[in-house]
């Protein structure tokens, strides 16, 4: 498994350094968001801002766009190789699809993640404004990566069977968006399972917690467990769908020809 | 080493209607040999390597490699197949040969030095150990092609599977491949199922022979067999003058297969069934009779041809 994770970290390292202009154009819009980022927060709310807002606005940025990557990463690999004529190669690997998918994923937050980091110290030692983030912000983050990445699978599966999922992207981004935007925390009754289990919505109100009323992840009550739940569920239900629809791909003969 | 045990595969028609791709077909295979499965177009031969390979589950039957089934055991099963599948690239392009040998390795659980040591050494077999350094876009289709080969054989399997290998490719790159597979067969063992439309390849390659037509095995055995079954049955007529549509009915009727206007072959099970062609022909004057040695482009030719007018004929009765 060790050589499986090394062989596509070592893919993913290669195609970017041997087209190094589209690493760059990469570099270049992290960089010019993350700056607009600042200076304009800096222009609306003055110099303030910086303490606490903007930490916010960026980690919150940051985890949107690392989610989404993980949300559409597995669909876009399974179309893009199989229209690159590779598809069944990755299916014939002993260790399944579903885990070359799962490295893959994991290989692309990790290298955008560092993209990131090194943007976002730049920005800030061009600046001199600097974010304070605790190293407790990683764990919403990792939850939030692994719900997304149940969602990943979901779409996966839609790709496998019905060969396009880019329209369902669009329209997940939206739904999630909304997840985001919405009080769910704060809903009553039957109603506080929706906060529950719809994907992202506990860990958003434990980030929330953490990062508008300065919790610690560990006082933010039972939004810790919960987003734990709901991280596992996600990542099980994306599993479980798409080993079902890879199982009906093969039955119907289509793990190609896209 | 290969078992391939009642195949069937059954597919469903946008009209709902269910085709029978495949229908209980079964094989074996031991390793060090070679198997040319052959057939037609939509034959079934492709869903059948997929089968083999793990890519398209049966409704029916099974498959094992070295003992595994891979529907039952596909870990261990896949760990012993490499496979080179016709219509894909199998390889990535931006790419070199050696990053993809510790790709492919990689994901099927081969450290990165051993993928180098073994890439370099199934480069320089097939004489492209200066292409190593090139990304696979810049290499020519042949060369594509072998390294196509070299990738599936970077985890040492035992059994490969060859879908069209030679398609499109140059005599120069054909020749090698073909050297490298006889290679890879009776020197190391691996075991090979290869289809090809190229029935000279096939002839050059195969131990065994299987046809399968319309997702059934017609024809099967060992090549050499398969050859003294056909052997001095075959036989080349050229005519003198071009042969009236009556004539042309009455030896297709026996088996004849025209090449042009004045020349067509037989199989003929009876050699003195040979008299009644001749009557058959009167008068057109005879310039050539020549009794065939058998080859499998003759034998495929032969056997496709009764296996569809059998299977008509079949049609006949029960429609």
């Amino acid at each position: 498994m060790l050589n499986a994770l090394t062989a596509e970290w070592r893919r993913e390292w290669i195609q970017l350094r041997r087209y190094p202009t589209e690493m760059l154009s990469e570099l270049v819009v992290i960089v010019l968001v993350f700056y607009g980022l600042f200076l304009g927060a800096s222009y609306m709310a003055g110099g303030a801002i910086f303490s606490g807002r903007l930490s916010d606005i960026i980690v919150g940025y940051v985890l949107w766009t690392l989610s989404m990557m993980s949300v559409g990463t597995m669909g876009w690999t399974i179309s893009n190789e199989a229209q690159n004529g590779t598809l069944e190669q990755v299916f014939l690997s002993p260790f399944g699809a579903w885990f070359i998918l799962l490295l893959r994923n994991m290989a692309s937050v990790v290298i955008s993640l560092l993209f990131t980091v090194i943007t976002l110290f730049s920005v800030m030692a061009i600046t001199h404004h600097y974010l304070v983030v605790s190293l407790w912000d990683v764990v919403p983050a990792l939850l939030m990566i692994a719900s997304a990445m149940g969602l990943g699978y979901l779409v996966a599966s839609v790709t496998i069977l019905m060969k396009r999922s880019q329209q369902l992207l669009n329209l997940l981004q939206f739904i999630l968006l909304f997840l985001i935007m919405s009080p769910t925390a704060s809903l009553s009754g039957p109603w506080r399972w929706v906060g529950i289990i719809a994907p992202f919505a506990p860990v958003v109100a434990l980030l929330r917690n953490m990062m508008t009323k300065g919790e610690s992840i560990l006082s933010a009550g039972d939004w810790l467990i919960w987003s734990v739940v709901n991280a596992v569920l996600w990542l099980l239900v994306g599993l479980t769908v798409f080993a079902w629809a890879q199982k009906k791909a093969k039955r119907r003969g289509n793990l190609s020809h896209y | 080493m290969l078992e391939v045990d009642g195949l069937v595969k059954r597919y469903k028609t946008k009209d709902r209607k269910v085709v029978e791709a495949v229908k209980g077909i079964g094989f074996s295979l031991e390793a060090g040999r070679i198997l040319a499965f052959l057939g037609p177009n939509g034959a079934g031969k492709t869903t059948t390597i997929k089968m083999i390979a793990g890519l398209i589950n049966p409704d029916e039957g099974d498959v094992t490699v070295n003992g595994y089934s891979v529907s039952g055991k596909p870990k261990e099963a896949l760990r012993e197949i490499g496979a080179v599948l016709e219509g894909s690239r199998n390889l990535y392009w931006r790419l070199t040969p050696l990053e993809n040998f510790e790709y492919w390795a990689g994901i099927r659980g081969v450290s990165r030095k051993v993928a180098r040591e073994r890439g370099r050494e199934l480069m320089s077999e097939l004489g492209l150990e200066n292409k190593l350094g090139s990304t696979v876009q810049q290499l020519s289709r042949g060369m594509q092609q072998q390294v196509a080969i070299c990738a599936a054989l970077i985890h040492t399997p035992s059994l490969l599977l060859l879908d069209e290998p030679t398609l499109g490719l140059d005599l120069d790159a054909s020749d090698r491949i073909q050297e490298y597979v006889l290679k890879l067969a009776h020197e190391r063992g691996v075991g090979i199922v290869l289809t090809t439309h190229q029935m000279e390849i096939a002839q050059a390659l195969a131990d065994y022979v299987s046809i399968i037509q319309s997702g059934t095995l017609t024809l099967e055995g060992l090549k050499s067999e398969v050859l003294e079954r056909y052997a001095g049955r075959s036989y080349l007529f050229e005519l003198g003058a071009v042969a009236s549509v009556e004539v042309r009915r009455k030896v297709e009727a026996r088996g004849g297969v025209w090449s042009s206007k004045v020349e067509f072959r037989v199989v003929l099970d009876d050699p003195t069934d040979i008299y009644d062609l001749m009557r058959v022909l009167e008068p057109t004057a005879i310039v050539k009779m020549v009794r065939e040695t058998a080859d499998l482009a003759m034998i495929f030719r032969e056997h496709t041809r009764m296996a569809s007018a059998s299977e008509e004929a079949l049609r006949g009765v029960t429609s």
